[in-house]
């Protein structure tokens, strides 16, 4: 804990602090007027109280007002008050698939890292690999996006973190003054951002996103299909954004000896490989094996949940080893998020909603998946990447069915570039461990971010007009 | 001699340079073989005055009682005064056996409080010449008082309404927090159990966030005593204060402080005696243009000290003192909080010497009733809570 003394006069901290009060009051008057005015045209009582609702999270989840896991318990907690879905429907929506996959990939990817295979690998590669500084760049670049394709980007983020921080050391690069030193921490950023959306394994977003989708409509998406679906995006991805950085960020050194150094050090107090990274290793090899091959049969949450029990079984874990890696805020979170999408959709506010305020806009399928990769792009800069499937998803879905587009189509639309901020700290905790360390401010992210940002866009965009059609997925 | 009866402010100065002769057997007894007696001056002008002390035997001033009414007189005149009772507490011991005048001193709104009387500037022979000032540390000592014994020490302040302000002091130890780590068990525990105000005189931090850290845990004032303004002097006299903390971080600390604590809170020392009239002058323009209390004790030489220095006298100090005064109410300091101490003449006692016929002012009579002193406290927890920012919010749900 850090302590700050604020040394503001009072009265302007008196009327800062009073905001939160007056925000939540107009807050309140606006829902409750939302809920009282007459419903419109078209538009159920139930489904005028989703819109409420929603627009009440959707407030909260954008200005961050309360944590994010206690909105999504706001949101279970009013759509049965309000009468939208029933107490039984309502909760047993927390039982939804996506949230216990999510929690199994929580606890898989703990022990993964407490049993320090990731950390080894990171090393192995780093050493094996990064010979020159095009090289060691490059390597540092791909392990962070190969890391991302099993393990949560955030994650891989924070466990190369203090490996460059030491390589950048023992080089002599200068805080915000060595063009290497930004390359080697926007390469680490980058590569888990592109790799984070290559598999389901990335991120908790695209477990939520087919979480919605199928209570919603039914329909799922298959571990391999995803990837299939989504893997030219990020092979562009990769090449264009190693070619930006290299092309903002020259780079200015002409050897990496002393990294070696570094690297040789770190894996010589390693040890040998132990039996329990053998073990854990080869536990996460047979779940992913078998989320491609028998994930269709048995459902992923099972097969996560299954190795999990395999690790204790084995004792290769113990609870408490994990208990720091399993984010229970964001399992909460994607609890009321789907009940929210849910609610939307049951009481018919989502196609309402689409008919209303969007319609006009996205008229062709195209157009359409144009506009909301766009919405869930541009919003993501602002709002963590789960919000965004939170916000959009639902209204999305709605809409499949009056533009006559595949909702599968659109759930990649918002769920891909969701995960797709390589601009602000905000968005994207990446970018926020790559910014603690000096080496990179928040202007340089911003300013290289924005062309990977427009560059991510239009690459998603055709790689849904091109690609998509070609393995059986496209406008319908 | 001058006649400083008629001014509370004037008198008190001189009682405390002078001190005052003990003939009746019954104030003698009232004193109970203290080095000084508290006395109550017209215009409630708290006073502890020396009358032990070798120098008290020229004092011209004596008590001369009337059967239940005292008065002091200079053998010319006379002012009626009262005698303050000895705190009832001071007799009685902590659960563990200490007796609490041990633990506890009653200065009138002050009750200083040294959880631990040792002093470092001893153990390396660097301590200052003319210590103790107005509380003993006794350097070699290694005695700790519990957190418990200082809660009951406190308890029994508060229940005998002995003060309104509790006053930790900290000799030197080796660290960079100034003391504060020590203190903080015992001020987190004060402030926990007691509505009351807390004020703390410990050693300039080496860094800045511990004078955060000090006004977090719940301090409500805070004192880092430079005592001699002058450089050379400063060296010479505080040899352990120059070369281990420096005067250079004292000013530091005091306005970074000034900036964090409320107005009229941070107070530094700058004993009267020790360095010319003209120096402690400057001190008090360089503090007062920073925002910080100065507080001037006056030197008195006591025996068994190896500093030796004559004392000044009263036409020359009272012109320091009213500068005091000027200097104070020009930067706007808030007089509330440095106020009815006996063992030293506060700005606000000042007053009736500058501005003759003023007194306290509207919000000074507030701040000294019950009702103010429970504002007071309601007042500084609420800025507290405003101001102090603990970054340790964070949502694991965020990302």
């Amino acid at each position: 804990m850090t302590l700050q003394i604020d040394t503001r006069p009072i009265w302007l901290i008196l009327a800062i602090k009073s905001l939160r009060p007056i925000f939540f009051l107009a807050l309140t008057s606006l829902f409750l007027y939302f809920l009282w005015m007459p419903a419109p045209e078209g538009l159920s009582v139930e489904g005028q109280r989703a819109i409420a609702v929603f627009l009440l999270c959707l407030v909260l989840w954008i200005s961050n007002a309360i944590p994010l896991a206690i909105t999504g318990i706001l949101a279970i907690v009013l759509v049965p008050i309000l009468g939208v879905l029933s107490n039984k429907v309502t909760y047993s929506l927390f039982g939804n698939e996506a949230v216990f996959f999510i929690l199994g990939a929580f606890i898989l990817a703990g022990a993964v890292m407490h049993s320090g295979i990731s950390n080894r690998l990171a090393l192995y590669i780093l050493d094996r690999f990064g010979g020159s500084p095009r090289g060691l760049l490059l390597t540092v670049f791909l392990l962070a996006a190969a890391l991302s394709f099993i393990m949560s980007e955030h994650a891989v983020a924070a466990m190369l973190f203090p490996i460059v921080i030491e390589i950048s050391k023992s080089l002599g690069l200068r805080p915000g003054k060595s063009n290497y030193g930004k390359l080697l921490f926007f390469s680490m950023a980058w590569g888990c951002i592109i790799g984070g959306v290559a598999t389901f394994l990335g991120g908790a977003r695209v477990p939520l996103a087919v979480g919605i989708l199928k209570e919603t409509t039914g329909s799922d998406i298959g571990f391999l299909d995803y990837s299939i679906a989504v893997f030219p995006l990020v092979v562009i991805l990769l090449f264009a954004g190693y070619m930006l950085l290299t092309r903002i960020f020259p780079i200015d050194i002409t050897e990496v000896g002393g990294a070696h150094g570094v690297l040789k050090k770190r894996l010589k107090a390693l040890g040998k490989l132990s039996f329990k990274e053998y073990a854990v290793g080869a536990v996460l090899a047979v779940t992913v094996c078998a989320w491609v091959g028998l994930g269709e049969k048995f459902g992923l949450a099972a097969i996560a949940l299954a190795s999990v029990v395999a690790l204790f079984v084995f004792r290769l874990v113990r609870w408490k080893d994990i208990e720091e890696y399993v984010n229970w805020g964001i399992i909460l979170m994607y609890g009321g998020a789907i009940v929210l999408g849910s609610a939307l959709d049951k009481s018919g506010a989502a196609q309402w909603l689409v008919g209303m305020v969007i319609g006009d806009f996205a008229s062709e399928p195209w157009a359409a998946l144009a506009l909301f990769s766009f919405l869930s792009i541009l919003l993501t800069a602002a709002m963590s990447n789960a919000a965004v499937i939170a916000v959009l998803l639902p209204v999305t879905i709605g809409m499949a069915q009056t533009l006559s587009i595949d909702p599968v189509m659109l759930t990649y639309a918002i769920a891909v570039p969701a995960g797709l901020d390589f601009m602000f700290p905000m968005g994207t905790p990446a970018i926020a461990i790559a910014a603690s360390s000096n080496y990179i401010t928040v202007r340089e992210s911003a300013k290289g971010g924005f062309v990977m940002f427009v560059t991510a866009w239009v690459v998603f965009n055709l790689v849904a007009a091109f690609w998509w059609p070609l393995i059986g997925m496209g406008y319908k | 001699m001058e006649n400083y009866l008629d001014n509370p402010a004037s008198l008190k100065i001189d009682l405390m340079l002078r001190g005052i002769k003990m003939e009746d057997p019954v104030v003698k007894a009232w004193a109970c073989g203290c080095s000084g007696i508290d006395m109550l001056l017209p215009q409630d002008t708290l006073v502890n005055i020396p009358c032990m002390e070798e120098f008290t035997r020229n004092s011209p001033y004596t008590v001369r009682r009337t059967g239940e009414r005292y008065f002091i007189t200079d053998g010319k005149s006379e002012v009626e005064v009262k005698l303050v009772e000895r705190p009832a507490f001071y007799s009685r011991k902590t659960s563990s056996g200490v007796q609490f005048s041990e633990i506890a001193s009653v200065h009138g709104s002050y009750t200083v409080i040294t959880p631990s009387p040792r002093c470092d500037f001893f153990n390396r022979s660097i301590e200052c010449r003319y210590c103790a000032g107005n509380f003993d540390i006794r350097g070699a000592s290694d005695i700790v008082y519990t957190v418990e014994d200082i809660l009951e020490t406190v308890e029994a302040v508060l229940k005998e309404k002995a003060s309104e302000v509790i006053y930790l002091s900290i000799g030197f130890s080796q660290g960079d927090d100034g003391g504060i780590e020590f203190l903080k068990p015992y001020i987190q525990a004060i402030k926990k159990s007691f509505n009351c105000l807390v004020a703390v005189e410990a050693l300039p931090p080496r860094e800045n966030r511990w004078i955060d850290e000090t006004y977090a845990l719940g301090a409500d004032s805070v004192l880092y005593n430079l005592e001699i303004f002058d450089k050379e002097l400063f060296e010479l006299i505080c040899p352990g204060r120059a070369s281990l903390i420096g005067r250079k971080r004292y000013l530091e600390a005091l306005a970074y402080a000034a900036k964090v604590f409320p107005n009229g809170t941070v107070a530094s020392h700058l004993i009267v005696g020790l360095e010319p009239p003209g120096s402690t002058c400057m001190g008090i323009d360089c503090f007062t243009d920073m925002g910080v209390v100065p507080i001037l004790p006056i030197y008195r030489p006591s025996a068994g000290r190896a500093l030796r220095i004559e004392p000044l006298t009263t036409e020359i100090i009272l012109p320091v003192y009213k500068h005091l005064y000027r200097a104070v109410k020009k930067s706007g300091i808030n007089l509330s909080w440095v106020r009815d101490i006996s063992m030293v003449t506060t700005p606000a006692e000042i007053r009736g010497l500058v501005d003759e016929g003023k007194g306290d002012s509207l919000m000074e009579s507030f701040y000294k009733s019950r009702l103010g002193l429970k504002a007071a406290w309601g007042l500084s927890t609420l800025r507290r809570k405003l101001r102090v920012v603990s970054n340790n919010d964070s949502d694991p749900s965020k990302h």
